[in-house]
């Protein structure tokens, strides 16, 4: 609580000491540059080179990158609600259900992603054959006029939140079918795509990036923190 | 009897390589698996290359990602130097058979999916269908 409390003052503080701050991360860093601009005070009306040096300096210092992406909370509420995030997401993206809805030769580099050699269920995931039981939809192969009302109903019994992968060139844009008289170009064209995943087919570590892509999205979501806005 | 004491070997080694128990708790937290194998090498990221061939292929050579990543380690952050060696498609890591620099190779970029720095693709050209909108019920 206290360390809230003094970051809170630090954060009240900060347009204060940015001032003291900011030209350097430390002492010496702000002699360095203080020294640097008064001898090259009359070259910078002649060449960008300063202030190229300038900027690789500051960007050359590497901190550690937190767990979550809600770093800058302001209250406490704040804090706690992208908390609550936190552990909704980090229990949705390793518990990724996908529902397989393999339509052509994708499938089987989907068979592929389930196989010991690239074992999506070190990640959580788990092939549903039901909509109802399922988070996500991996839409691997061409969708054809046929199997489009299909794909609506059965991404309209999936429960929220749900998340669609689409996977291969056909999924993606039509792909070699584009110019086919039944054929639909691409399946964003019926369901919202979150990934999408190049190749014809994608190659079993193609898909497996993608789910590690998805489960990166899912740790962005702010599900408490929007319901608490609104 | 000798396999139990191997095995013992192996985690033992690979604790002792991860600096101890804390270490090798903190590094099972990160990367979910805790292996030793010999430094091959390390990229300008920061990111640390490692290799075992007592693993089975595809699993005998790994990445250790630098801690400036953090969680949100990722796949692409490897450069292309050291991606080919981690795929096998090469057995030199860059170490030994340094690559070909040309000045006009780019610096390595990560996948910037879903930060600012994300790719937005953009039509130049007039679209020449005019899609259907649906009607509105208000």
């Amino acid at each position: 609580m206290t360390s809230r409390a003094v970051l809170a003052l630090r954060g009240r503080l900060s347009p204060f000491l940015s001032a003291v701050s900011r030209p350097g991360f430390c002492a010496p860093c702000v002699q360095l540059h203080t020294e640097k601009t008064l001898k090259t005070e009359d070259q910078k009306t002649l060449s960008l080179v300063p202030y190229r040096e300038q900027h690789t300096e500051a960007s050359a210092i590497a901190t550690r990158k937190r767990y979550s992406p809600f770093q800058n909370t302001s209250s406490n509420v704040d804090y706690a609600l992208a908390r609550a995030d936190d552990l909704i997401n980090w229990a949705r993206k390793t518990s990724l259900w996908p529902l397989t809805f393999g339509l052509a030769c994708c499938a089987v580099e989907m068979m592929h992603f389930a196989a010991p050699r690239y074992d999506m269920d070190r990640f959580g995931v788990v092939f549903r054959a039901s909509p109802r039981q399922a988070d996500c939809i991996l839409v691997a192969g061409t969708v054809t006029n046929k199997m489009a009302p299909a794909l609506r109903k059965v991404y309209d019994q999936m429960p929220h939140p749900r998340w669609v992968v689409s996977m291969g060139s056909c999924a993606n844009g039509g792909g070699y079918y584009h110019y086919s008289y039944s054929v639909v170009r691409g399946c964003d064209r019926i369901i919202p795509v979150d990934i999408y995943v190049p190749g014809c087919p994608p190659t079993a570590e193609a898909l497996l990036y993608s789910v590690l892509q998805l489960q990166k999205k899912i740790k962005r979501m702010k599900s408490t923190q929007i319901w608490y806005r609104k | 009897m000798s396999v139990y004491l191997s095995k013992w070997r192996n985690l033992s080694q690979a604790i002792k390589q991860r600096g101890g128990i804390i270490g090798s708790i903190l590094h099972l937290y990160r990367t979910d698996d805790l292996k030793y194998g010999d430094l091959v090498g390390e990229d300008k990221f920061g990111n640390k290359y490692y290799q075992n061939d007592m693993f089975f292929i595809a699993s005998n050579r790994w990445v250790d990602y630098a801690p400036q990543f953090g969680m949100d380690y990722d796949g692409s952050q490897i450069p292309a130097e050291w991606h080919r060696w981690m795929h096998h498609m090469t057995d030199d890591p860059p170490t030994v058979v340094p690559p070909v620099n040309y000045k006009w190779l780019p610096l390595h970029k990560e996948n910037k999916t879903g930060t600012a720095g994300e790719y937005v693709p953009y039509s130049t050209t007039r679209p020449r269908i005019q899609a259907w909108q649906p009607p509105s019920k208000a």
